[in-house]
């Protein structure tokens, strides 16, 4: 923190005294700005947790040391983050076929699926979840239909975690949607048609061009999911079972009910730094830089 | 020279009611200061939201009003956390709150809690314990057995003895997701008796929840979430609030409340230390704390007054559905708060631990 603090300070203050130098220190005028947000959103709060998560209510280790002593912490965290995958897995393999249908197609079916998608991101989450209790309930639809059919005994939808793991997906969907449908857009569509000219069958089009100009929307929905994800912890309150458990949750749990703040902030660094080591993993195989294309 | 005096004191003036009024502008929604509260006279009570704000509307903030001028802004939900915020930060987004007498009392040990202001609260104006933690007792809430009377036809379970028995009573089952509530139920099924249930012997308590865990379909963690199991017939029988059960009665709903066995836990007002309105907000609670306000409050939500002389307001058939009510007290487990506020921090993360594997 405090070596990203002492590099923007240079950066802000050279850009006064010389003239002469008027050249090279304009763009580092225009990044202070951008400087000085990222330090007072980003850089000081988290600080500030790492500061907490050793000094509040003494300055110690104790918190670190308690969370990988007790179990529950490593096996929320470790919950936490294969959840996220499989949630970000699903939303990628449902939201994939979507994109690209509202991708390829420009007349009215492109239309209503954009609707649809951004009627439902806009719907709060918590009304979303709620919906799924009614929809998966005894009374709901699913298990009437079932009864109605005479399947048998109701099976167990609610309170599981198969419930829980749809109800993130549910809400993340339109991210991964979105993400997609942003980049499959710019693909310019003569690329596919001169495939075809050469002989290229649909599947080989989509396979040769479509699919790896699409990874970078891939890669981004997947870090945008994932990320988020990671954060839940109403759904599975609310559609799961204790055992879908998000460290979110204990966190939140810590501060409101606990007043244990620092401990809640050690418990905060340890995601942070779980997050940056699966990020930078993630990167060493596939490369964060197709981000941006 | 009483001129070029006057002239920097003005300039000063002028500097001084510049920078607070672009203070305020810039922070005034958010920030409460002296300054606002000297001119407007009005205090911000931290409550729930809901129909729990819509009581305390007619119960307490409108007569309030209308008895001292003073107006009452209310801020939902209430935020455990954001009373240490307040406190530590400095800047006060409401003066008053009300938590439970086990979080007040751990408040007050870190020293979040602003001391009762004896020139403004009359010590002959409270009932006997209405003060605790230099916070005054609100109310009282129960955590009930509660079941539904179509799922029972030959009578529904009597005791958490009968919950844990699940043969005698099939059935769906929930539970508060909260340690030391599920502890109490625990040793009460196992056979402890209810005068005898604090110091919680957690060995016992966690191995008789061990047999009914298996058996609990949802551990809830929200009011409403709780009523919406019980509504829809996804859960049979559960723990639930004793006031959140008389509601859906009251809707019509088969739910039948049990009062053997239930904890009883009160709720405190009380204000942040150092909160700009401080001497206002004493002067609400008192007011909150008399019988008629509280029969008023209770009247509306069944949780039970701690005041006594309350009663002589609440309408009968409503007096015999509140924690407070003397048959009712004579059969539930009241809070041992020492020994919560002490534990509850190991308590529960034992009991999280146990849930999640």
């Amino acid at each position: 923190m405090a070596g990203q603090l002492t590099a923007s300070l240079p950066a802000a203050g050279a850009a006064a005294p010389a003239r002469a130098a008027e050249g090279q220190s304009v763009p580092w005028l225009l990044l202070a700005p951008a400087t000085l947000a990222l330090v007072v959103m980003f850089v000081l709060p988290i600080g500030y947790v790492l500061l907490l998560s050793i000094t509040d209510p003494a300055l110690s280790i104790a918190h670190y040391k308690r969370i990988f002593s007790v179990p529950l912490y490593t096996r929320v965290l470790f919950n936490t983050f294969t959840t996220s995958l499989t949630v970000t897995v699903a939303c990628l393999l449902l939201g994939y076929p979507v994109a690209y249908v509202m991708t390829r197609r420009s007349d009215w079916v492109s239309t209503v699926l954009l609707m649809c998608v951004a009627v439902c991101f806009w719907t709060g989450f918590i009304v979303r979840t709620y919906a799924w209790l009614v929809i998966l309930g005894n009374k709901g639809p699913v298990i009437g239909i079932h009864q109605a059919l005479g399947l048998g005994p109701p099976p167990r939808l609610l309170f599981t975690t198969f419930s829980s793991t749809l109800g993130m997906v549910h809400i993340l969907l339109p991210y991964m949607i979105l993400a997609l449908y942003s980049v499959m857009k710019k693909i310019d569509p003569n690329l596919l048609r001169a495939a075809a000219s050469l002989g290229a069958r649909p599947n080989a089009s989509f396979r040769e061009v479509f699919l790896p100009l699409s990874l970078p929307g891939v890669v981004n929905g997947g870090i945008l999911v994932f990320t988020i994800c990671l954060g839940f912890f109403i759904t599975p309150i609310l559609l799961g079972t204790p055992k879908d458990m998000m460290i979110s949750q204990l966190i939140n749990q810590q501060i409101e009910e606990l007043l244990a703040w620092g401990f809640a902030s050690a418990v905060a660094v340890v995601l942070l730094v779980a997050t940056s080591v699966v990020l930078a993993v993630y990167n060493r195989f596939f490369g964060l830089d197709r981000l941006w294309g | 020279m009483a001129r070029s005096r006057s002239t920097i004191f003005d300039r000063r003036r002028l500097l001084k009611t510049g920078g607070a009024a672009l203070a305020g502008a810039t922070l005034g929604p958010l920030l409460v200061t002296e300054r606002t509260v000297a001119q407007t006279r009005t205090i911000y009570v931290n409550t729930w939201g809901g129909s729990w704000t819509a009581a305390e509307e007619a119960a307490f903030f409108k007569p309030f009003t209308d008895a001292t001028g003073i107006r009452v802004r209310t801020v939902a939900p209430v935020s455990y956390a954001k009373l240490k915020a307040q406190v530590q930060s400095g800047s006060y987004e409401w003066d008053i709150t009300a938590i439970n007498q086990a979080e007040w009392l751990r408040a007050e040990r870190e020293g979040l809690v602003e001391p009762i202001d004896w020139t403004v609260v009359q010590k002959d104006k409270l009932f006997p314990d209405a003060v605790f933690a230099n916070g005054i007792s609100y109310c009282a809430l129960g955590t009930n057995l509660a079941y539904r009377k179509d799922k029972f036809p030959n009578g529904g379970p009597q005791s958490w003895a009968d919950f844990w028995d699940v043969k005698k009573f099939p059935g769906t089952r929930s539970l508060y997701n909260n340690a030391p509530r599920s502890a109490i139920f625990a040793l009460l099924a196992d056979g402890v008796p209810r005068d005898k249930i604090y110091p919680l012997d957690l060995d016992r308590a966690f191995k008789k929840l061990d047999q009914i865990k298996p058996h609990i379909k949802v551990w809830w963690t929200q009011g409403n979430q709780s009523q919406q199991l019980i509504r829809d017939g996804e859960i049979d029988m559960m723990a639930m609030w004793n006031a959140r059960a008389s509601e859906l009665a009251a809707q019509g709903l088969p739910v039948e409340l049990v009062w053997n066995g239930a904890t009883v836990g009160i709720t405190m007002w009380g204000v942040a230390k150092g909160a700009p309105n401080r001497k206002l907000a004493w002067e609400f609670i008192q007011f909150a704390v008399q019988p008629k306000p509280q029969a008023e409050f209770c009247n509306r939500l069944y949780y039970g007054p701690t005041n006594p002389k309350a009663y002589e307001f609440v309408k009968p058939e409503i007096a015999k559905q509140m924690p407070t009510f003397p048959d009712n007290a004579k059969v539930t487990v009241p809070t041992n708060v020492e020994w919560e506020a002490t534990n509850v921090a190991k308590l529960q993360e034992r009991f999280t631990q146990w849930l999640a594997s």
